[in-house]
C-alpha cells in the first residue's frame, strides 16, 4: 500500500518561547517521531496521558508548528508553513476530538454547526449544504432530524456521531481519531466501531487512532504505534504485538490493561509516570524498567527494525524477546 | 463448611426516587447485595444505571429531595438509612473517583487529612499524625512525613487516589465504598492502586463495594458482582460465573459488546430509559431480543439459580439471536 502521510524526526515543542528561565518553560512533546501511513490502514496510537498522542496529531494537521522535522502528505512536503496554510495544505486530514462535546457549539443547532463548516471549506449554497448534511447524518446513522436538535439534546453516542458527521463532509482521506471511545459505554462503544469500520470501507478512509484502551486497540487497528514520554518505543502489526511484546513498556501496558479473563497476576510497572519536566537520561523509560542494565541509563536506544515490520527501541529487545517470564495474555479473539 | 461470616454490608429491597420536573425519577428498585468481611462486591453498568445513587444511599449522602420508600441498608446489622444514623457510619470509608478534584488544592494535603481524621475522632494531633502517617506508608506513598507538608498539586494522579485511600482508611473503616476511583487514572496507576485496594482488603479484612463500569476491572479485582440495568439487579453472582456465563438478556448482550470478546455486535438496540420513563414489567423488555407479552406484564423479581447467582430474568435459559443483532 501507498503511504498517504510520513513523519520523520519531528519534535514538537510547547510552552512559552520567551520568558524566564526559558529552559523551565519550554517541553518537547513531541520528541523525534518516526510514523508512517498506509492508505486504508488503521495505524493506533497508544500510550498513557501526557506521553504527547494529541500533541502529534495537533502536529500532523497543521495545528502545532513543528520544531523539526518532515512531513509528507501524498510524498508532498507539508512542512514549514504557517498555520493557516499549514491547514489548508493539510485539508486532506481531519481531527475528530477526544471531547465530543467541545466541537460543538452549544448555542447552535447542530444543522447550523455543519453547515458552518461547509461553508468555511467554500461549499455556501444552501440547497447543496442541506443534501449533504442529511446525506451525511444518514452515513453515521442519525435521523436527518437531529440536525435540529442542540447538543445537549443528544446522547454521548449521537454526539460522537454528529463529530464523526461534522468531518466527514468535508470529504478527508485522514482522519485522526483522538479517543473515539473514552467515556461510552459498552453498547454505544460496540456501535460506533462498528460505525467506524463500515465508513472507513465506503469511504475509503485511513485512520489514525488515538487510544488508551488496548482491548479496543486490538480489535479495531492494522498495527500500533506505543508512545512513552514524546518518543514511539514500538511499533508493530497488531496481532503480533499483543502476541509478543518486545519493548518491556509495552509489556507492562500489556500486562496493565485490565481485561475480562481475568487478571494475569504480572507486578504492577514500578516508580511514577515520567515528567517531560525532567526527561531521563539514555532510554527514558529505564527508571521504570525491569529489564534496565547499566548501559540503558547511557545509551539512548534507536528505533530500530525488528523484523516482520516490527520497529522497537531498546537495546535489550533481543533478550526481553526470548524472557518466558511475560504473564499470560489473554486467549486471543479474532 | 464453616459458618459464612454474617455481611458488613445488607442492602435489601432498596428503591430510590426523587421528584422532578419531568415526573417522578424511580432510580433504584429493589436492589439487594450483601458484602462480607474480606469480600470485594464489584456493581457495575452502564451510565445513569444508579451506581452513584446506590453508593449515595450506603454513605448516606443522597441528594436532596431523594426517598427512601422502601428497602433497608444494614452496616454491621444495624439500619443506616435514617437521618439519625451517622453515628453509625463512622467505619465507612469513601474513595472518590476523581483524584484530581477531590483534594483542595489551597491546602496542605496532610492538613486535609487530618481534619477528616479530626472530625471522625477528635484527639491530639500528634496522634493523628502518626496514625497518618502509618497510613500513608501502607498506601505506599514515599517519604510519609515530608509528604504531610506537600500540596496536593505535587503529587501524581496515582498518588494523590494514594492519598484519598489513605484518607478512606483514617476512620478505621469495617466497610469502604468506591465510585469508580480510578476511572481518572492510566492502566499502568489503574493496576498500582487495585492491587493496592485488593492487599488492603485482604490483610484488613476490609469489605469493599467497588463501582465501576469497566468489566476488564471487575474480572482483575471482585469476587462477586452485581450488574444493575435501569435501576435494579439484572444479575449478580461469584465473578467468574456471571462473566464467562451471563444469563440475564442484558447482561449477554452487554458482555458481548465487549472488545475482548470475540461477536461482531453493533451495540444493544434502544437506549437506556431516563429513571422518569421506566418501562413497566421487566425495565429491559423494549431492548430484549426474546422478550414475550408477560416480560411487560409483571415485574421479573431476582430469582436464585444456584451456584450463588441470582437472575432477574424467567427466560434465563433461552437463546439469544446474537447473530441476527450483529
Ligand atoms: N501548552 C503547553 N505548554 C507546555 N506543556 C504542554 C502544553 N500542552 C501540553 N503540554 C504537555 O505536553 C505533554 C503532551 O500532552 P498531550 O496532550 O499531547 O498528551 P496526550 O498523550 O494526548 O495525553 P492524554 O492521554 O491525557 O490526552 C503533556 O505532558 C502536557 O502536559
Ligand atoms: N438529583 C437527581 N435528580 C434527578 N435525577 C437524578 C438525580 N441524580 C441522579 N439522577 C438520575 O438517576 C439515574 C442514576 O444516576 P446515577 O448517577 O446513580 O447513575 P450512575 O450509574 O452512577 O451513572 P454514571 O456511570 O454515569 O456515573 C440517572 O438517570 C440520573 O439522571
Ligand atoms: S424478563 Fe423478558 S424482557 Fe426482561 S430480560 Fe428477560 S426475557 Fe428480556
Ligand atoms: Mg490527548
Ligand atoms: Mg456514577
Amino acid at each position: 500500500m501507498p503511504e498517504i502521510l510520513a513523519a520523520s524526526g519531528l519534535v514538537v515543542e510547547l510552552g512559552r518561547r520567551r520568558g524566564w528561565p526559558r529552559a523551565a518553560t519550554r517541553v518537547r512533546a513531541v520528541d523525534g517521531v518516526d510514523l508512517a501511513l498506509a492508505a486504508g490502514e488503521t495505524l493506533a496510537v497508544v500510550g498513557e496521558s501526557g506521553c504527547g498522542k494529541t500533541t502529534l496529531a495537533r502536529a500532523l494537521l497543521g495545528l502545532q508548528r513543528e520544531t523539526a522535522g518532515r512531513i509528507l502528505l501524498d510524498g508532498r512536503d507539508v512542512c514549514g508553513l504557517d498555520p493557516r496554510a499549514a491547514r489548508t495544505a493539510r485539508a486532506a486530514i481531519q481531527y475528530v476530538h477526544q471531547d465530543p462535546g467541545a466541537a460543538l457549539d452549544p448555542w447552535w443547532r447542530v444543522g447550523a454547526t455543519l453547515a458552518e463548516g461547509l461553508a468555511l471549506h467554500g461549499v455556501r449554497d444552501g440547497a447543496e449544504q442541506a443534501s449533504r448534511i442529511a446525506g451525511t447524518l444518514a452515513a453515521v446513522g442519525l435521523d436527518p432530524a437531529l440536525a435540529g436538535r442542540y447538543p445537549h439534546e443528544l446522547s454521548g453516542g449521537q454526539q460522537r456521531r454528529i463529530g464523526l458527521a461534522r468531518i466527514l463532509l468535508l470529504r478527508p482521506r485522514i482522519v485522526i481519531l483522538d479517543e473515539p471511545t473514552a467515556g461510552l459505554d459498552l453498547s454505544v462503544q460496540a456501535a460506533v466501531l462498528r460505525l467506524l469500520r463500515d465508513l472507513r470501507a465506503r469511504f475509503e478512509l485511513t485512520y489514525l487512532f488515538i487510544s488508551h484502551d488496548l482491548s479496543v486497540v486490538r480489535r479495531v487497528s492494522d498495527r500500533v504505534a506505543v508512545m512513552y514520554l514524546g518518543r514511539i518505543v514500538e511499533e508493530a502489526p497488531t496481532a503480533d504485538l499483543f502476541a509478543r511484546p518486545l519493548h518491556p513498556y509495552t509489556r507492562a501496558l500489556i500486562a496493565a490493561a485490565p481485561r475480562l479473563e481475568g487478571d494475569a497476576g504480572a507486578p504492577p510497572l514500578a516508580g511514577d509516570p515520567p515528567s517531560l519536566r525532567a526527561v531521563p537520561a539514555g532510554c527514558r523509560f529505564h527508571p521504570r524498567c525491569p529489564s534496565a542494565v547499566a548501559a540503558c541509563a547511557a545509551t539512548v536506544p534507536a528505533l530500530e527494525a525488528a523484523g516482520d515490520g516490527r520497529r522497537v527501541a531498546c537495546l535489550r529487545w533481543r533478550d526481553v524477546a526470548r524472557d518466558v517470564t511475560m504473564p499470560a495474555l489473554p486467549r486471543s479473539t479474532p | 463448611m464453616a459458618e459464612p461470616a454474617p455481611p458488613t454490608l445488607e442492602v435489601s429491597g432498596l428503591a430510590v426516587e426523587i421528584a422532578t420536573d419531568n415526573g417522578l425519577a424511580r432510580i433504584l428498585d429493589d436492589v439487594a447485595l450483601a458484602v462480607a468481611p474480606g469480600e470485594i462486591a464489584g456493581v457495575v453498568g452502564e451510565s445513569g444505571c444508579g451506581k452513584s445513587t446506590l453508593v449515595r444511599a450506603v454513605l448516606g449522602i443522597l441528594p436532596r429531595g431523594a426517598r427512601v420508600p422502601r428497602g433497608a441498608v444494614l452496616f454491621q446489622g444495624a439500619d443506616i438509612l435514617g437521618d439519625g444514623a451517622a453515628a453509625a457510619r463512622g467505619r465507612i470509608g469513601f474513595i472518590p473517583q476523581d483524584p484530581y478534584l477531590s483534594l483542595n488544592p489551597v491546602f496542605r494535603a496532610g492538613d486535609q487529612i487530618l481534619e477528616i481524621m479530626r472530625r471522625h475522632a477528635p484527639g491530639r494531633r500528634a496522634d493523628h499524625v502518626r496514625r497518618l502517617v502509618d497510613l500513608l506508608r501502607a498506601v505506599q506513598i514515599p517519604e510519609p512525613e515530608a509528604a504531610l507538608a506537600r500540596y496536593p498539586h505535587q503529587f501524581s494522579g496515582g498518588q494523590r487516589q494514594r492519598l484519598l485511600i489513605a484518607a478512606a482508611l483514617s476512620c478505621d473503616p469495617a466497610l469502604v465504598v468506591a465510585d469508580e476511583p480510578t476511572t481518572a487514572l492510566d492502566v499502568t496507576t489503574q493496576r498500582e492502586i487495585l492491587a493496592l485496594l485488593a492487599r488492603l482488603a485482604r490483610e484488613r479484612g476490609l469489605a469493599m463495594l467497588f463501582v465501576t463500569h469497566d468489566f476488564g476491572v471487575v474480572a482483575g479485582l471482585c469476587d462477586s458482582v452485581t450488574v444493575l440495568y435501569a435501576g435494579r439487579v439484572a444479575e449478580a453472582g461469584p465473578v467468574r460465573a456471571v462473566l464467562d456465563e451471563p444469563r440475564h438478556p442484558y447482561a449477554r448482550l452487554l458482555l458481548a459488546c465487549h472488545p475482548d470478546r470475540a461477536t461482531d455486535l453493533a451495540g444493544i438496540p434502544g437506549t437506556v430509559p431516563p429513571a422518569t420513563r421506566q418501562p413497566a414489567g421487566c425495565r429491559f423488555h423494549p431492548r430484549c431480543p426474546i422478550a414475550v407479552a408477560d416480560c411487560a406484564a409483571a415485574v421479573p423479581p431476582p430469582v436464585a439459580i444456584g451456584g450463588g447467582r441470582r437472575v432477574a430474568c424467567p427466560r434465563h435459559d433461552m437463546a439469544l439471536p446474537v447473530a441476527e443483532l450483529a
